[in-house]
């Protein structure tokens, strides 16, 4: 695929343009991932409030009817229910890997069997979360370009 | 949404039923060479692995759980699936009127242990392979997104 970049004077006329013969999975993958690009969350974190990036969340987490978004430097609390991450999230690459918790499959290195059954996921950051088996077979779907 | 306690998990029984009774095939083979070689059986004794394989699985769902484990109440529910089996064995052969020696018992336990342990190796090592599939996909996956960069 060729890529090309132009640099324009006025930021708020940046755009990704894809131009191609036919809309394949592949091109609507290469738009969430552009789409996701930029898109900010609020959330608390020290008693303040921050502004961050989707990007840089490694994974949502719920603890004690609270949603926690660990993000690259910081922790914070985000105002939504799991279920509900999982759902506006899902378009750009996060997927459920247990009950209590969301993972960005573009942050995640890798997964291996762990002993007690389940399979551990190695984020980018070195941290290893759990994936219960049954959701495996999402994670599997969501790599899979041509399901 | 998938579920895991679909089909999948059914599939993972079937796998498991015929992991442990190959396994049990080949042990029972080394353990009669060893302790009975002049021992003459009939057809029925073919049924013994696939009986005591349905058996060692079904008494697997004592590691079934709701709720996610931690790894030491899995490996305490897995000693116990261990303990269950071992059970189930003699109290068979007890059953039928088999007598062991001392030394017999011991190598039946040990044996039994034995295909516990090989059973829960090989599903790992598919485990393993799965999660190396995955992982070449998820490089691929993450290397056609990042080229839009």
């Amino acid at each position: 695929m060729k890529v090309e970049i132009r640099k324009i004077l006025q930021k708020e006329k940046e755009q990704v343009v894809i131009e191609c013969v036919e809309i394949t999975p592949e091109i609507k993958d290469i738009r969430s991932y552009c789409l996701a690009k930029g898109k900010e969350l609020s959330g608390v974190a020290d008693e303040c409030i921050f502004r961050f990036r989707l990007e840089d969340v490694y994974y949502f987490e719920a603890v004690d009817e609270k949603v926690f978004a660990y993000a690259k430097d910081k922790v914070y609390e985000v105002k939504m229910r799991l279920y509900e991450a999982e759902a506006a999230y899902r378009k750009y690459h996060f997927i459920r890997c247990s009950k209590s918790m969301v993972l960005n499959l573009m942050l995640l290195e890798g997964i291996s069997p762990a002993l007690n059954g389940r399979f551990l996921a190695h984020m980018k950051n070195g941290e290893k979360i759990i994936i219960s088996r049954q959701y495996v077979p999402d994670l599997k779907q969501a790599v899979s370009l041509h399901p | 949404m998938g579920r895991y306690q679909g089909r999948n998990y059914w599939i993972e029984l079937m796998m498991a039923f015929f992991v442990t009774t190959s396994i049990i095939c080949v042990l029972e083979a080394i353990m009669g060479m060893l302790f009975a070689p002049d021992v003459q059986l009939s057809y029925k004794a073919f049924f013994v692995p696939p009986v005591f394989g349905a058996g060692s699985v079904l008494l697997g769902l004592v590691n079934y759980s709701r709720k996610e484990l931690t790894i030491r109440q899995v490996l305490c529910r897995r000693a116990v699936h261990l303990v269950l089996v071992e059970g189930m064995v003699f109290g068979a052969n007890f059953a039928v009127g088999a007598v062991f020696s001392r030394i017999e018992s011991v190598a039946l336990a040990i044996s039994i242990a034995v295909v516990f342990i090989l059973v829960y190796g090989v599903l790992y090592l598919n485990d393993s392979w799965h999660a190396k599939q995955f992982n070449r996909e998820l490089r691929r996956f993450q290397g056609c997104l990042q080229k839009a960069q």
